[in-house]
């Protein structure tokens, strides 16, 4: 074969490729639309009067914080007043070394308490358990750093109930957000997590730890972000609940059955994906173990939070989740194409392998390959053109279809200039902040395969958002 | 000019015009987004109008039928419905009556029967729950068979709307219905069932859990109507709960059981069952046992203090906290005399728990 044909087939790989991965999240995007019709008529009785039965499954609701001193008062505060009948909050004060633990001291009266506490899953050793004197349904528990999976898996050993729902303390949610999520553990016994949709806060007018008024961000940054977030959410995760094929159920608010994660071993703490872990682990278990199980995305906004606004913090981040994603594929790597593997193994898993695990990897050598090859001049004007048109025209589908559902669901952003804003973004968005999100996520597969050492990010969160103490309550609405 | 962009390659320009018929369709749904939030804004500017001008006259019904009632548009009957009904069901007494005669004046049954009729959802949901608020039986056949329908949410409104109209007709075999359909959630199965009364549900989940107990492979039902149990006269029930904690061998089952029985002649089989292997039987028994144990419990409770199980040894202290004549001090006393450290631990938090409440 000579140069020009490795040349013609290289850039037919790539044309393909993304011709490929656009048509796959198309597809996606078709079975999300089918499933939110649905999901929106089937609830559209949900704003009528409902008393309580008494029979709502109790959740403990677990706060891992570290470093939150600045928002974690208003942040728990806003937790113990969601609407939902029995609940428990359970801070895990990781090992701050800020003034977290004082500040949840002198906001909610905690006084020490002596609870036999049940070390089911091995955890950093508990310095101490407090209760509020004010708040009976609160609970601290103080503990050496050991990471978010470790307080997390301190939090499921002093939970109380059947369920547990893992918020960041940074986490905004609404009145309702537990009881949607709930929900699904209601309708089907065999239900062991669930999850629900994820916005940016950014923008948003909080008070009291409740969102108020939705609004755009000024900053561009977290603008892209919200178009992403409704990409990933609304058809990334929404196409594979029917499928029971859905790989990742955000950190940030989700509900899991105790006994089962108990049962799976936790959370694991030499990950930096423990969230989408557990969920790819609950799969692989109950699959290759042939037991009953559905694991659910509700499309519905139920947590809203803060994006990051530079480019360093963005970096970080996308950088941390590809080798979250990384680890979660690898170390459940048996479930690819096993025989009981399902939908998971046979689709999702292949799916998330192919275009958001080594996706970045070809799309930057793709990108990479066909600038060069056309400035050295070993391709030509109307293949590079082609090229070029295919990665705009295909993602500005994806973006654009997302906004689409949005518009037929939720309609989160009320103002009609907040969706001329929106529509502009899903342009530009395909213009350099996607190339540039892979490149990010290319570092991150790097790091992942020459291991080098893993920092849970301390991110920068301005909370600019959040009125009250640590925010200033300056929402900006455009 | 176009024609001087177009590859030369015929495979090449095939996936161009691919990518230019992409770019059509993204500008198409971006028309398609900016006409749907153009018809909302419609939409809700009207059902906005239409609420001002309902809500005094629905808020009227609190001391009487209006007199002059506007027509409802062919376009806002959905958003009518929905508001008629949410007053529905925020009001008792003389206002719901008031409503539905304001519904009668409207001939709203007629609209609600043409809306069931409709294969969307939405509107077939507000007609079904309209039709049982009205507690119109002409439609009771047809209300019946939505019972039976796929959707939990349509069957469960349909059976709902059934026992608005007739609940003495529609329990006796809507309770099989409700211990057989799992994917209706038991917390809206309960909201029904306290609706009608424990006065009227009692003896139908009794002699349905006796029927089910006897039938093969009903152990699944079982346990559901015991869960149903739990809204209806606990005295009652408590009987037939001591009786399948005798009988049955399923965990589940003898742990559902457990959780009603509060005679105290079925003491011998809570204290027997306080020896399963299953640690959840074993955790209830100890709580009925709290319940309705006495003095002579408390040996058997002191031994359960060190049981392998958390749960077990949480349920025991509570339980010793609970008994009849237990003081605090005498506990602590105990606590000191301990010398497994895992039951000493959990009697302190016990006790702790009791002295802040």
């Amino acid at each position: 074969m000579s140069v020009s044909d490795w040349i013609v087939g290289a850039q037919w790989f790539f044309i393909l490729y993304f011709i490929g991965v656009n048509m796959g999240y198309l597809m996606l995007n078709l079975l999300s639309l089918g499933g939110l019709k649905r999901y929106v008529e089937a609830h559209s009785l949900d704003d009528m009067p409902r008393g309580i039965s008494g029979f709502e499954l109790p959740v403990s609701v677990l706060v891992p914080a570290y470093n939150e001193e600045a928002t974690i008062a208003s942040s728990v505060r806003s937790m113990l007043q969601l609407d939902y009948p029995e609940y428990e909050v359970i801070v895990i004060n990781d090992g701050s070394k800020d003034g977290t633990m004082d500040a949840l001291r002198r906001e909610f009266s905690l006084e020490l308490f002596p609870e036999a506490y049940w070390q089911r899953l091995a955890v950093k050793p508990v310095r101490g358990i407090y209760r509020s004197k004010t708040y009976p349904s609160l609970r601290v528990i103080d503990k050496d750093n050991g990471g978010k999976a470790d307080a997390l898996n301190a939090g499921i050993n002093a939970a109380r109930y059947p369920l547990f729902c893992g918020v960041d303390a940074d986490s905004v949610l609404e009145r309702v957000s537990l009881r949607r999520v709930v929900e699904p553990f209601l309708e089907d016994p065999r239900t062991i997590a669930s999850g629900g949709t994820v916005r940016i806060a950014n923008g948003c007018t909080v008070d009291s730890g409740f969102l108020t008024r939705v609004g755009l961000p000024r900053n561009p940054l977290a603008l892209l972000q919200i178009v992403e977030y409704l990409r990933a959410f609304l058809f990334g995760r929404l196409g594979w609940t029917p499928l029971n094929a859905v790989l990742i159920i955000s950190g940030a608010f989700g509900v899991f059955r105790k006994d089962v994660v108990v049962e799976a071993g936790g959370y694991r703490t030499d990950t930096m994906g423990e969230d989408m872990e557990l969920i790819v682990r609950l799969h692989r278990l109950h699959r290759t173990r042939n037991i009953p199980y559905r694991i659910v995305f509700v499309p519905d906004p139920v947590c809203w939070t803060e994006a990051p606004e530079t480019l360093r913090v963005l970096k970080n981040q996308r950088v941390r989740w590809q080798r979250g994603l990384s680890e979660s594929l690898t170390m459940n790597i048996s479930l690819l194409f096993h025989r009981r593997g399902g939908a998971v193994g046979w689709l999702a898993f292949p799916f998330m392998a192919v275009f958001e695990w080594l996706g970045p990897l070809i799309e930057v050598a793709g990108y990479v390959f066909m600038i060069m090859a056309f400035a050295s001049g070993l391709m030509a004007l109307d293949a590079f053109l082609t090229f070029m048109l295919v990665v705009f025209s295909f993602g500005l589908v994806l973006s654009v279809s997302s906004l689409l559902l949005e518009e037929l669901s939720f309609h989160i952003y009320p103002k009609p200039h907040q969706i001329a804003v929106l529509v502009l973004v899903v342009v530009l968005e395909n213009i350099g902040y996607r190339q540039l999100n892979s490149a990010w996520r290319l570092w991150g597969l790097l790091l992942w395969m020459f291991r080098s050492k893993a920092r849970w990010g301390e991110m920068t969160r301005s909370a600019s958002w959040q009125s009250g103490p640590g925010g200033l309550g300056k929402g900006v609405e455009r | 000019m176009l024609e001087i962009w177009l590859p030369q390659d015929p495979l090449l320009n095939a996936v161009f015009l691919i990518g230019i018929a992409a770019i059509t369709c993204a500008l198409l749904m971006l028309v398609a987004v900016f006409m749907l939030r153009i018809r909302m804004l419609i939409r809700r500017r009207r059902e906005r109008i239409h609420e001002a001008q309902w809500q005094p006259l629905l808020a009227e019904c609190v001391f009487g039928v209006p007199v002059t009632l506007p027509k409802v548009p062919e376009n806002l009957r959905y958003h009518f419905l929905k508001i008629w009904n949410f007053h529905h069901e925020s009001l008792v007494g003389n206002t719901r009556a008031n409503l539905e005669a304001l519904a009668g004046a409207m001939h709203l049954e007629d609209v609600a029967r043409e809306m069931m009729k409709t294969g969307d959802l939405r509107e077939r949901l507000i007609a079904v729950m309209t039709l049982g608020h009205l507690g119109d039986r002409t439609q009771w056949h047809e209300l019946r068979a939505l019972v039976a329908d796929p959707s939990p949410m349509l069957s469960m409104v349909a059976a709902r709307a059934l026992l608005d109209i007739d609940a003495s007709s529609t329990l006796p075999w809507l309770v099989t219905v409700m211990a057989a359909r799992e994917d209706w959630p038991l917390s809206r199965v309960a909201s029904m069932l306290k609706d009608a009364g424990p006065d009227r549900v009692t003896l139908l989940l009794i002699s349905a859990a006796e029927a089910a107990v006897r039938a093969e492979g009903g152990e699944r039902q079982v346990a559901r109507l015991l869960r149903m149990m739990e809204v209806a006269h606990t005295e009652r029930v408590a009987a037939v709960a001591g009786r399948i904690a005798r009988e049955v061998q399923d965990p589940e089952l003898i742990a559902s059981a457990l959780r009603l029985v509060q005679d105290p002649r079925d003491l011998d089989i809570v204290r027997a069952r306080t020896g399963h292997e299953a640690w959840f039987v074993r955790a209830n028994a100890i709580r009925v046992l709290g319940r309705t144990g006495d003095a002579t419990d408390r040996p058997l409770l002191l031994d359960k203090l060190s049981d392998g199980h958390w749960w077990v040894r949480y349920r025991a202290a509570r339980a010793l906290l609970a008994l009849p004549g237990t003081r605090i001090e005498d506990l602590e006393k105990i606590r000191g005399t301990l010398d497994d450290p895992y039951a000493a631990d959990i009697l302190t938090q016990a006790i702790a728990e009791a002295r802040a409440t």
